[in-house]
């Protein structure tokens, strides 16, 4: 008989050797028990169960999964992928908290419900932090990004992949507005800093926070973000501008919102009137007027030349 | 590179054709990645977007002067929109109150003087039993004809002027000066007109938080509409700090200081209701979706019959019935359990008792506790049930009209009957902060049972404010004890 705790461990054991083994790094009976902070006794109890289970196989001092932990491995990373991608998308939850949570659901969703919850975010391919999605049937294909790193000054690249480990590095990358599918320009590199833009706005970063964000660099003609925009913030009152497009950070109803108002690139925005607290702003769009709060205004990118969609 | 290592054989292998579209569908699915669904949607709506564009033809070229953006600039301006706001307010109370008076004297007058002892003729003279005269009368039809008198008229006024306001398209432009206060506390700026359409029934404030389109901020704002200082709450705070608090000062100082302590628990009320939407944002309501969108429709003029009708029906007539249907158990519940005697001693004396020292600790009593109780249906019945049971307790028959009957008296005689009832300074100043800080009366509580559709954000809302008020009644008790020790 298997306890609801033990199959949560053994879980994480199986998380833990998946990725042991795609890092190439050794899942050792120590560092089994150091990850799921358990003695080494309890470890080797658990491990021997799953032994027994046909998960998992000793290899001299190392484990590795066999193909039915391998598999049993890959459907708790999809239920915790799902589970960030859904709490990015449907809820007010924040980036910091998405993997805690993830990290407890990722054990109690049945497949039915890890199924139903695909469906119901459109399959999705790639978790908030551009971490592929197994499907149902175990597949994925990596993210296949180099380290932001790597690039040379002067090229353009799309961000794939966000580490989000460990999370004061992770906070930073959040609290500088870097989220994967964002493309951006390398200006200069050295063994100090990483100067980077994205549209107008300059980025500066330590190499090694740098390093967490991965990256596929893009031939100049597959930037489809060259036009130079800025955000709808700055407009000030009384000027009119254009949309360029949505940030890709805002998704789910905020973005359906966006849309349904008729925010969409080539729309014309006039800046009208300021609440007399400071915030929101409200916006003619499309003969309505709209309030938006600074932060949403931040989303949508403009360009002040105004090209007519008038025939 | 397509990670296919764990991937089980089909079972039943498919023709090589088929098998090949579906790796590719496979393959591209992966290719695409993430935002090709929203990539989609967005060239949808651009395309559409352009179609109208090119197709849409306004006949009419902006006027030069623009009569909406000139009101809109005023009634936003740094200078005119906070004291424009202020007044249009102050004038909608000021009428609904001054006028609420002269429909609810004649209502009363109606109901309780009239219609109650022509009721009280015909009992006796068709011969129904004691009991049933006064469970019927005294207990269910006296509690509904309180509630419709000292309710009906204020909310008959209150509602129509609101939705005035509401139609002529002011009110959008309300919730666009003060979100940014909302925006701190993590709520809505369109929680202000929850709110002050909570100033004139919680019930009605609870529903009209169907403004508010995210989720989590409609939430906070059903939550916390409790903290508007409704209009059933309004004549207790009056009488209480028109008899305890304006004494304290000369005669002719009364009338402003009590105004002023009235005033002051509303305040209260809204700084309560920006620090629970504060904490509620940040704990239980993190998670909840939210999103934000205020769209300031053009000014016209108002539909003034329709508006006064529509607002009749769907606000006064829909709270006022939601009110009967729940004063008319309560108005038995309060005749039986003053009138249901053990050994001599009624069932209220029995609770009014056992409930004194729990009060006490509060700087309240057993009596007032007891009328929160039996009260929860109605607020506009505290008072009558708080001085019938004063009189059943302290046995000042001179006052009220037996046992389980509600009244109501004059300043001079309640202030009498509340000081031989033990009642002091201490009372009166918690029995404000309880009203004000007490669970909804069953009216609300099942209106957010209805509009949130879970028990678990019903049970939040009923209790919480249950718990602050008990919690700031002890914390007062406590340090005036201690003063008035040290005095």
């Amino acid at each position: 008989m298997i306890t609801v705790t033990e199959r949560i461990l053994s879980e994480d054991v199986l998380k833990h050797i998946y990725k042991c083994e795609g890092d190439g790094r050794r899942a050792t009976l120590d560092s089994i028990a150091g990850v799921l902070q358990i003695n080494q006794d309890e470890a080797s109890t658990l491990v021997s169960k799953m032994a027994a289970h046909d998960l998992l196989q000793l290899q001299g001092e190392e484990f590795h999964l066999t193909e039915a932990g391998q598999n049993y491995a890959l459907q708790v990373i999809r239920a915790h992928r799902l589970w960030e991608r859904y709490l990015a998308d449907e809820t007010g939850f924040d980036e910091a908290q998405w993997h805690t949570q993830a990290e407890h659901h990722e054990h109690h969703l049945s497949p039915d419900e890890i199924e139903a919850l695909s469906a119901r975010l459109g399959h999705p391919t790639h978790d908030p932090h551009g971490d592929p999605i197994p499907s149902a049937n175990g597949q994925y294909m990596p993210h296949g990004g180099q380290p932001l790193t790597s690039l040379e000054p002067g090229q353009y690249a799309r961000v794939v992949h966000i580490e989000d480990e460990p999370p004061i590095v992770y906070a930073q990358l959040v609290a500088e507005g870097l989220y994967p599918d964002i493309e951006l320009r390398l200006k200069e590199i050295s063994a100090e800093r990483v100067q980077f833009f994205v549209g107008e706005t300059e980025h500066l970063l330590a190499p090694i926070v740098a390093r967490n964000i991965s990256v596929r660099p893009l031939s100049p003609e597959e930037v489809t973000e060259l036009t130079p925009a800025e955000p709808l913030s700055s407009l000030k009152i009384g000027e009119t501008a254009q949309v360029v497009r949505l940030s890709p950070a805002c998704r789910g109803p905020e973005r359906r919102r966006f849309m349904d108002l008729g925010i969409l690139p080539g729309t014309v925005i006039k800046a009208e009137m300021v609440s007399p607290s400071g915030d929101p702003t409200a916006y003619l769009i499309r003969r309505s007027l709209i309030g938006l709060r600074k932060e949403q205004a931040d989303q949508i990118y403009i360009t002040r030349d105004v090209v007519s969609n008038r025939p | 590179m397509l990670n296919t290592g764990q991937m089980n054989p089909p079972d039943n292998a498919l023709p090589n054709a088929a098998q090949d579209i579906l790796d590719t569908a496979n393959r591209l699915r992966w290719e695409v990645g993430n935002s090709a669904h929203e990539k989609i949607v967005e060239t949808i709506y651009t395309d559409a977007a352009r179609i109208a564009d090119r197709a849409v033809v306004y006949p009419d070229t902006p006027p030069r002067f623009n009569l909406d953006r000139t009101i809109d600039h005023l009634v936003t301006s740094r200078i005119w929109g906070f004291p424009l706001m202020i007044l249009l307010f102050t004038l909608v109370f000021w009428i609904t109150i001054v006028g609420a008076n002269y429909p609810s004297a004649f209502l009363s007058w109606l109901l309780l003087d009239e219609v109650y002892p022509l009721l009280k003729e015909g009992s006796a003279f068709i011969g129904l039993p004691w009991w049933l005269d006064g469970l019927l009368l005294d207990g269910m039809y006296l509690a509904t004809a309180w509630v419709i008198a000292v309710m009906l008229p204020p909310m008959a006024i209150f509602f129509p002027l609101f939705t005035l306001l509401e139609d002529f398209g002011y009110l959008p432009r309300v919730a666009f000066n003060l979100d940014n206060i909302f925006k701190k506390s993590g709520a809505h700026g369109k929680q202000s007109l929850s709110m002050m359409m909570g100033f004139g029934c919680n019930a009605a404030g609870v529903v009209s938080t169907r403004v508010i389109d995210s989720p989590r901020e409609r939430l906070i704002a059903i939550i916390t509409n409790n903290f508007a200082l409704c209009n059933g709450r309004w004549p207790t705070q009056i009488l209480i700090a028109t008899l305890f608090v304006g004494a304290l000062v000369p005669a002719y100082l009364g009338g402003i200081i009590s105004a002023l302590a009235v005033v002051g628990v509303a305040m209260l009320g809204v700084l309560m209701s920006f620090a629970v939407s504060w904490s509620l944002s940040r704990t239980w309501l993190k998670g909840e979706a939210s999103t934000f969108s205020l769209e300031l429709p053009p000014y016209r003029p108002p539909r003034f019959w329709q508006t006064i009708y529509t607002s009749l029906i769907d606000r006064t007539i829909y709270v006022l019935w939601r009110a009967i249907v729940f004063a008319l158990p309560a108005g038995a519940a309060i005749w039986l359990i003053a009138n249901i005697t053990i050994g001599g001693t009624s069932l209220a004396a029995y609770m009014v008792n056992f409930l004194n020292p729990l009060g006490l600790i509060f700087g309240l009593n057993g009596v007032i506790l007891l009328a929160y109780v039996v009260a929860i249906p109605a607020n506009e019945i505290v008072i009558p049930t708080v001085l019938m049971l004063t009189v059943l307790m302290t046995g000042a028959s001179q006052y009220g009209a037996g046992a389980g009957v509600m009244f109501e008296a004059s300043h001079q005689e309640t202030m009498t009957l509340l000081q031989a009832g033990g009642w002091t300074l201490l009372t009166a100043v918690n029995l404000m902060l309880f009203s004000l800080l007490h669970n909804p009366c069953s009216t609300t509580i099942y209106t957010i049972y209805k509009e949130t559709g879970s028990r678990r954000w019903t049970t939040v809302a009923a209790l919480l404010p249950l718990v602050m008020g008990f919690a700031v009644t002890f914390i007062v008790a406590q340090v005036w004890r201690l003063f008035s020790l040290m005095g």
